[in-house]
């Protein structure tokens, strides 16, 4: 190691530096996963305060948001386990709405589809969604009535694509725990998204 | 005529595997578990039968992997700043920030 001691207003001129290249960055990246501002903010400062810490350990190996994301990634995964310690599963767990009226028919197929609720053609790829701002704002409007350990277990799967014995370990779940939620988030959000983008769009 | 024949008998084998097969209810649980497990055989087999003669299921499996597959992209978007101000961290909590990182500087 021939690197100089780095002294606190260096390490403090770097702080300045991170907030004006990267934290809003950061802030987005983690509001997009906890859907709520203030657990965000939290986030980000315990995301700069960590790195301010750990910086000798960097080096200025990578690139230096890609080394905060990865910090902060740590920051949202402790804060949904924070969430489930305050609020521990019981006998009763609130998995989410089973929607049973999709399925009610009064005629001979009880179980399918009943038409009004039956998805339709939403003529849509991912690339276009992205670029959909307001779209984004729908998404997270839908998933915000959700139980939080629902939501959370959907956006650990779909968002950040983890592993199913990782999330359950995170939000002390067991496997069968996990598929009812993430099959009731599914179903709820794109119902929710179908009433609420994909009608008024074409 | 030929066609007519044709169409009655597609209707008729279609309805009969409706009724053989596991309902919609069921079949959107598995298409579910289908994004997070190896389903079985025979589940998976049901499920193909079913997608095959029922558009609804068919869309909505489609539309779980829209959903899935936008997500993940936009979890991983590379930041366009300028695009979202709505999202951008408050003046207040950037304050905020920048004092704890100066106090623990």
């Amino acid at each position: 190691m021939s690197q100089v001691q780095t002294t606190p207003d260096a390490l403090s001129a770097d702080a300045g530096r991170w907030l004006e290249e990267h934290a809003d960055y950061l802030f987005k990246y983690a509001s997009f996963r906890l859907r709520d501002d203030t657990a965000a903010e939290d986030a980000v400062q315990e995301t700069f305060l960590a790195a301010l810490k750990a910086y000798e350990k960097y080096e200025g190996r990578g690139s230096e948001r890609t080394w905060l994301v990865g910090i902060l990634k740590h920051k949202i995964i402790d804060h949904f386990r924070k969430v489930e310690r305050e609020a521990p599963i019981g006998e009763d767990v609130d998995e989410g709405p089973e929607h049973t009226a999709f399925f009610e028919r009064s005629d001979q197929w009880a179980g399918h589809w009943n038409p009004d609720h039956a998805p339709s053609d939403w003529h849509a790829t991912p690339a276009e969604l992205i670029e959909r701002g307001d779209f984004w704002k729908v998404f997270n409007d839908c998933l915000s009535p959700l139980p939080q350990r629902t939501a959370s277990a959907f956006t650990l799967r779909e968002v950040d694509g983890l592993k199913s014995e990782e999330i359950c370990e995170i939000l002390s779940i067991s496997v069968n725990n996990l598929w009812v939620m993430l099959h009731r988030a599914r179903l709820h959000l794109r119902n929710c998204l179908e009433v609420n983008w994909f009608k008024h769009q074409h | 005529m030929a066609d007519n024949a044709y169409d009655k008998l597609k209707h008729s084998i279609r309805y009969w595997l409706l009724r053989k097969l596991p309902t919609c209810q069921q079949t959107v649980e598995k298409i579910s578990q289908s994004m997070d497990r190896k389903l079985t055989l025979r589940e998976r087999i049901n499920l193909k039968l079913h997608i095959w003669i029922c558009a609804w299921c068919q869309w909505y499996m489609e539309h779980l992997q829209l959903i899935r597959e936008s997500a993940r992209a936009k979890g991983a978007e590379s930041p366009d700043l300028n695009s979202t101000p709505t999202s951008a961290l408050s003046s207040e909590a950037r304050e905020r920030i920048k004092r704890k990182l100066a106090g623990e500087g």
